[in-house]
């Protein structure tokens, strides 16, 4: 219950009133760290991200004015507010890895909750910070009151991020701080929590329960195998978590619609982590040849190319048939096809090959610099270029491959 | 003692004679303690039994169901935080003390409460008792116009007080703030003798802040000696059922 009719339709905007639950991306990177890619291609980040069905976006003031336009509709993310600024991602003296490291650990408010009514925004979303030390912590927790009380007169939620950072936390206590620190943002006046993850069910559990708020679980730091960062996700919800914010792991990851697809999948209990990437990854049909059957008709060329391409001919045909002529005998004939082996993937270093929604490849143009590395990455063979110097990939036409279905020598199998 | 219509009704609403309250604020500083993780279960259970209860200003925009009315502890909002309560046992140490606000009178009335509740920490030196006794002066200034009462809780806690100055520096909290203008105050349990001094003395309700359990004859005596209400700490709930000790205390 919200102490406003304004709270209560601002979260409901968020957080999907069907199951109570939201996947938020965060991406207000840019306000407070140097500018990497995810940073400078935010513009097109976002319209992937929005095309991926978020529930919400976190951003700051001065992109919410630049690109709020692309929020406007029901079915479009809301928008949160990050109402303050820190330099925790600078800090230290030797942090060569930041442009200007700091030495002090500064946090400002920088936006008011009537800003973000101003922005549209569902939300504002603030940093308190634990275990840095005693005077800070006490500063932070003064600014989140001061914005709670705000939020409460004008009818926004406010979202506490609390932070366990400094010299203060270990990995012994730091699944008790944040517990503590859950609980006594709560108490000042969150609405929902947005929370690292504890590292076990059992304590996120316990944050959980005594938190008594929405808590959506961060999706942490970048992970090179997405299924990790949705596994974690798995367990926050298990733990009673009402969703997630993915920063880096969504804005830097190869395909961001399609991740922000995978995780309203499982937040919102469409699919389970298992069913996500076996329909990415086992449900897909796959190819074997076996060229010993295999008679050389080139029926397979031919009907892959006019079904491609609507031409007549083996130009352009996804696959290979090599023959190879032997005396008085008919000829050996060896058939490669694409095996989905993901070599292409892997060696397409601007992520413009990847794995569509049923798990078969498809090129992004856009990001394609046709540099030729997927076709000498290929164990089969069987990538070439059409005329703009663009990679023909084999895509399984969709899942219902012809070639297999019009060899009549079984050449060409389904796996 | 004349006051504003408007606090001597919500005065009413918490304090009639022979009140029990209930302290549920010390999560703002320590997290959850023990008993005390699902505070809507707990005010479900004993919101009938007592006259009123300390929450915290986010506790009761959500919770605000749970409370008030007729038959219902009306709500005192704790405008304040501290680190000042957390010990050896909680996750990260404490080295300097620090009080700061967290809600303002408007916005306890926003939130429906029948009194503000601000903290008195003595014994922690010269300029934090002189900026705890301008805010608090502050508050009960702004209260003041909003006919709300505020009520403060004492608490020498600090490193400059002891066994031996205990029930002096209480004495000295309640002269401050009667002079600051404080309409009830909380105070801790100390010597019977101190507590008669004090019944007679103070001019404003004198609550007295209990750890324990108490027995129905150790609360008759409190009440005979002036005092008019008992704070029942969070530590109450550790004893199971406190709930049919308190209504054995109300009948």
């Amino acid at each position: 219950m919200y102490s406003t009719s304004g709270k209560t339709a601002r979260m409901n905007r968020l957080f999907n009133p069907n199951d109570g639950k939201a996947v938020c991306v965060a991406a207000d990177h840019g306000w407070m760290s140097d500018p990497t890619a995810n940073v400078i291609n935010l513009k097109n980040i976002l319209g992937q991200v929005v095309a991926g069905g978020a529930d919400g976006v976190l951003m700051s003031f001065g992109m919410a004015q630049r690109l709020g336009y692309m929020f406007q509709g029901k079915d479009k993310p809301a928008i949160l507010i990050r109402a303050d600024w820190m330099n925790l991602p600078r800090l230290g003296g030797a942090n060569v890895s930041n442009v200007l490291p700091v030495i002090n650990f500064r946090k400002m408010a920088t936006s008011r909750a009537r800003d973000a009514l101003q922005m549209g925004a569902s939300a504002i979303t603030i940093y308190y910070f634990i275990g840095y030390s005693d005077k800070f912590e006490a500063i932070n927790i003064e600014q989140a009151a001061v914005f709670a009380q705000e939020c409460r007169k004008v009818g926004l939620p406010l979202i506490i991020e609390p932070m366990a950072v400094g010299g203060m936390v270990t990995g012994v206590n730091i699944a008790e701080i944040l517990i503590a620190s859950a609980r006594i943002a709560a108490e000042i006046g969150a609405d929902a929590l947005k929370i690292p993850y504890t590292g076990d069910v059992m304590t996120f559990k316990q944050l959980v329960d005594q938190a008594k708020v929405p808590v959506l679980v961060l999706g942490g730091a970048k992970s090179d195998v997405p299924r990790d960062a949705l596994e974690l996700v798995d367990e926050a919800l298990r733990a009673g978590a009402s969703g997630t914010v993915f920063g880096r792991n969504v804005t830097k990851a190869k395909d961001p619609q399609k991740m922000v697809q995978d995780l309203c999948a499982l937040v919102h209990g469409v699919k389970t982590i298992d069913e996500i990437f076996e329909t990415s990854a086992r449900r897909r049909v796959k190819l074997r040849a076996d060229s010993i059957n295999c008679v050389g008709c080139l029926v397979c060329q031919t009907v892959c190319a006019q079904w491609h391409n609507k031409t007549f001919g083996i130009n352009g045909a996804r696959l290979r048939i090599e023959s190879k002529p032997v005396e008085m005998e008919p000829p050996l004939n060896k058939v490669s096809v694409c095996t989905l082996c993901e070599a292409c993937v892997k060696a397409c270093e601007p992520g413009a090959i990847v794995l569509n929604e049923k798990g078969y490849l498809e090129l992004k143009k856009e990001l394609c610099t046709h540099c030729g590395a997927c076709a000498e990455a290929c164990p089969h063979n069987v990538i070439w270029f059409d005329e703009d110097e663009n990679p023909i990939l084999c895509d399984m036409c969709g899942g219902d491959p012809q070639c297999v279905r019009w060899c009549k020598y079984d050449a060409i199998l389904l796996k | 003692m004349q006051i504003h219509i408007g606090k001597s009704i919500r005065m009413s609403d918490i304090l009639d004679g022979k009140s029990l309250l209930f302290d549920t604020s010390i999560a703002s500083c320590l997290g959850a303690t023990p008993q005390l993780e699902d505070l809507q279960s707990i005010l479900q259970t004993c919101a009938n039994l007592f006259n009123g209860i300390i929450v915290n200003p986010g506790q009761i925009e959500h919770l605000s169901n749970e409370l008030g009315g007729k038959n219902r502890a009306a709500p005192l909002i704790r405008i304040d935080w501290t680190n000042a309560y957390r010990n050896a046992d909680f996750c990260i140490s404490v080295t300097d003390v620090i009080r700061v606000e967290i809600s303002q009178a408007d916005d306890v009335m926003d939130l429906g409460g029948c009194a503000a509740v601000a903290t008195l920490l003595m014994g922690f030196g010269d300029n934090f008792e002189a900026e705890n006794i301008q805010s608090i002066s502050r508050l009960i200034r702004q209260s003041y116009e909003l006919s709300l009462p505020v009520f403060i809780d004492i608490r020498p806690i600090g490193p400059g007080v002891s066994e031996i100055n205990f029930d002096e520096s209480i004495k000295l909290g309640i002269s401050f703030m009667m002079e600051a203008g404080a309409d009830a105050l909380i105070i801790p349990n100390c010597s019977i003798e101190s507590l008669k001094l004090i019944g007679n003395w103070s001019t404003i309700p004198i609550i007295v802040r209990i750890e324990q359990l108490l027995e129905k004859s150790e609360v008759n005596n409190l009440f005979n000696i002036g005092i008019e209400g008992i704070l029942f700490s969070e530590k109450i709930l550790e004893y199971g059922q406190f709930q049919d000790n308190i209504k054995r205390l109300k009948n």
